[in-house]
């Protein structure tokens, strides 16, 4: 199934995420797909601050900036699940670029598409995906374009998505929830 | 401890003073309780933090001090990481700190409650 997880800045989603795909990965192998470019000490400390977080927890991390789906060449066959970390980056990495700002409808398309490949090969994928809707400003074209790309993303990846799950303040509380997969239900603690 | 969030002009101090029995409550704004056993409401708790952190506190450690003092308190702060990363490394951090403090004192709080339109939705 897929679990798409969604979240503000510092809110947990990461965590949730994570402890997600642990629990509906017992005896299968798990990869950790990181999207994040990283530019300069900050970024290294967040990517630090992530590594330590999934630490022992058995992930593969494959570093996949863009081309989502091209992780797959590097997954082996079998058993596997995958956490995907995150279409916010995906997304800014898609669209902007020394070739200038690509179509918001073409990033949206190519990114949820790629994620949509993804879930079909694996047994179960977790999605972790940013808000970044609720600050009311006005920004640049090419800002409102990115957050109008990412709202685009959300919307066709939660209709695909067997669970959405919003995180407020480390607490998962359920936006989505399918009959499918009903069997695993318990053990991703909802707060419905 | 209760705490209740949600995002700019949602209601929830409203909410608060009609819900709960604030009688022999200090309504706080922006600051945090100094005396023990003092019990207060204490509104816009993003701004408290913001203060402490310009001012090189440690606002994460001296909540929780205080907490051990004033277990007796509703805490109220508003909802900021939901929006465009901001260009400002100091925004970030501010941001991604109230996010990472109120997930803890979520932990901590024996409810949580998100105000949206006036609305508490109960989380915890």
């Amino acid at each position: 199934m897929m679990v798409l997880v969604i979240g503000g800045s510092g809110s947990g989603k990461s965590a949730y995420g994570e402890d997600c795909i642990t629990s509906l990965s017992p005896g299968k192998k798990k990869y950790y797909l990181a999207a994040m470019k990283v530019f300069d000490e900050e970024d290294r400390q967040k990517v630090g601050r992530h590594r330590q977080m999934r630490q022992g927890k058995g992930f593969v991390t494959i570093e996949q900036t863009v081309d989502i789906e091209k992780a797959l060449l590097r997954m082996e066959p079998g058993a596997r699940t995958a956490l995907v970390e995150c279409v916010s980056n995906l997304t800014a990495n898609e669209m902007f670029s020394e070739h200038g700002i690509r179509q918001e409808e073409d990033v949206a398309e190519k990114i949820a598409d790629g994620i949509l490949k993804l879930k079909k090969a694996v047994d179960h994928l977790v999605v972790i995906s940013g808000n970044m809707f609720e600050d009311g400003r006005c920004y640049d074209e090419g800002t409102m374009a990115y957050i109008r790309a990412m709202g685009r993303i959300n919307e066709r990846l939660a209709r695909e998505a067997e669970r959405v799950v919003e995180v407020v303040v480390g607490i998962p509380v359920a936006i989505k929830v399918s009959n499918a997969h009903k069997s695993l239900a318990g053990i991703l603690d909802i707060h419905e | 401890m209760k705490l209740i969030i949600g995002g700019y002009a949602q209601g929830k101090l409203r909410y608060v003073l009609q819900t709960y029995d604030t009688e022999d409550m200090q309504v706080l704004d922006g600051e945090i309780p100094e005396n023990p056993e003092e019990k207060a409401v204490v509104n816009h708790l993003h701004t408290w933090i913001k203060k402490r952190m310009l001012v090189g506190g440690n606002p994460e450690a001296e909540l929780f001090k205080m907490l051990e003092r004033c277990p007796q308190c509703i805490l109220i702060s508003d909802e900021i990481g939901s929006g465009i990363v901001p260009l400002e490394a100091w925004e970030r951090e501010y941001r991604e700190q109230t996010g990472r403090i109120l997930t803890s004192l979520a932990q901590k709080a024996d409810s949580v409650e998100r105000v949206f339109c006036g609305l508490a939705q109960k989380l915890k």
